[in-house]
């Protein structure tokens, strides 16, 4: 998470979002500003595809625009916001099981010139060798997330790249502490296990970090 | 100490959200217990591998919304009423195109379409016994029996009257004829005989005579078509002979030139030849 301090600043301000429900269109912009970043990484993540991350991230937006005059409490923006953005999730999942159709990132990912990855490229001015190491190791650690199941992987990615607390995960999906506690202890150990399959060591991973 | 967290203690010692105190007893297991601290560390090096995975640079795009606000008749105050009195107006404007009619009096309810049908009252009729009934048709019989007998005794007059009329008139046709017949006698009988023979007579006489003069007429005609037959074939064979004769002087007279011209050539050729033997 490469959060900036004004990001944080903008995050943490519930006068930001008291504006925002109370109709402040300015301040309902700046709120999409400062969570599309997140709210598409974490759909991303999800689906590990952009056209679907864009989507959900377009629809949470719009339906935060709409209920945010509803939230109660502006402490619980965050938890309130992902659960928004996981329902939009599960919606387009359900949507992606029941079509036949596949997409063409789903088959290989990045490799194509049209790919976007070339849309979403990082910092230019890096190195290119480390850019493209940068690449490969996040297409093989996204791999490995979507080996996951869905729910372990709504926690996994909520807890290590959100960074909510288990408190804050458990009231976005609605379940309890306890058991968002222990979809992340099988989500860790089924990673440390595909990790072990792909034969991926302190050693081997010193050398693609 | 038989202290062993369970794995929602470990997930949220790996994670430092852990009170102070319990996160102690937790550090205190571990250093009892290398296994469970390996796995930790084996969580944490998991972890470290995953953090690799970087976040995706985006640009958030405009979002459009509409305006949230709604106006006040929808509103959920004021949607029941609006509802109501739409439905009020509908059935209203609906009724009054189908005609219905409600009415309510005590223990009825009536629900009825189209215009009002006046009721027609019906006459109460006095109900007859089957004596009387029976009376009256018997003197309706009885009057109907008399009318037939009337009218029949008045149709045999008609007819006897028309038959006697009718027998009357052929009497005296046949007693005319009777009396005609007996009037005519013998002579009368054989004048009209001897009538008739001198009317055939005379129409065999016209009918001799005239074709007496027919016949006459047509061989008259016949012996003059012949004589003009006869003098145009007489004419006509004059015309070949004249033909014929002139064709004969024409090749005596041809006959007579190529003589000449033989008789000068041979007199010619004897002049020659007396020359050429002088």
């Amino acid at each position: 998470m490469n959060k900036t301090l004004p990001d944080v600043a903008m995050m943490h301000s519930d006068v930001l979002i008291v504006r925002a429900r109370e109709g402040d269109k300015h301040a309902q912009g700046k709120l999409v500003e400062v969570w599309y970043k997140r709210i598409y990484n974490f759909s991303y993540k999800f689906f590990y595809d952009h056209d679907l991350a864009m989507e959900v991230s377009q629809r949470t937006f719009i339906s935060m625009h709409r209920n945010i005059p509803y939230l109660q409490d502006a402490g619980r923006f965050r938890s309130w916001l992902y659960t928004i953005a996981v329902n939009c999730c599960r919606e387009e999942l359900r949507k992606k099981k029941s079509s036949r159709s596949v997409s063409l990132h789903d088959l290989a990912p990045g490799e194509h010139e049209d790919s976007y990855h070339w849309e979403t490229s990082g910092n230019r001015r890096e190195n290119p060798e480390r850019v493209l190491h940068q690449s490969e190791l996040s297409d093989l650690l996204q791999g490995c997330l979507m080996q996951l199941s869905d729910e372990q992987r709504e926690v996994v990615i909520m807890k290590e790249y959100e960074g909510l607390k288990f408190r804050e995960i458990a009231e976005t999906l609605n379940i309890s502490e306890n058991t968002a506690k222990s979809r992340m202890y099988y989500g860790l150990e089924a990673l440390k296990k595909i990790l072990e399959l792909r034969k991926i060591t302190k050693e081997t991973i010193g050398y693609e970090l | 100490m038989n202290y062993k967290p369970d794995e929602a203690t470990m997930m949220s010692y790996l994670y430092g959200e852990l009170e102070p105190a319990e996160q102690k007893k937790v550090e205190e297991y571990l250093q009892q217990n290398p296994d469970e601290k390996k796995r930790i560390e084996e969580w944490s090096f998991t972890r470290s591998v995953f953090a690799g995975l970087e976040d995706k640079e985006v640009i958030a795009p405009p979002i459009i919304t509409t305006d949230n606000t709604r106006p006040f008749w929808k509103e959920n105050y004021f949607r029941m009423p609006l509802g109501i009195a739409a439905s009020l107006m509908l059935f209203l404007v609906v009724a009054k195109l189908i005609g219905l009619s409600l009415t309510y009096s005590p223990g009825e309810f009536k629900v009825a379409f189209g215009e009002k049908v006046e009721k027609v009252e019906s006459v109460q009729i006095p109900t007859l016994t089957e004596q009387q009934v029976g009376e009256m048709i018997r003197t309706s019989l009885a009057m109907n029996n008399e009318t037939i007998k009337e009218s029949w005794a008045a149709d045999r007059k008609d007819f006897q009257k028309a038959i006697q009329g009718n027998l009357n008139k052929n009497s005296n046709k046949i007693d005319k004829l009777m009396q005609t017949a007996s009037a005519a006698n013998q002579e009368q009988v054989k004048q009209f005989v001897a009538q008739i023979q001198n009317d055939n007579l005379k129409l065999m006489k016209d009918y001799m005579q005239l074709s007496a003069t027919g016949q006459k007429e047509y061989i008259e005609s016949l012996l003059v078509d012949f004589s003009k037959y006869l003098n145009e074939q007489r004419k006509q064979d004059l015309q070949i002979l004249q033909a014929k004769v002139n064709k004969v002087e024409q090749n005596t007279d041809i006959f007579k030139q190529e003589t000449e011209q033989i008789l000068t050539s041979l007199i010619s050729t004897s002049k020659t030849n007396t020359l050429r033997r002088n």
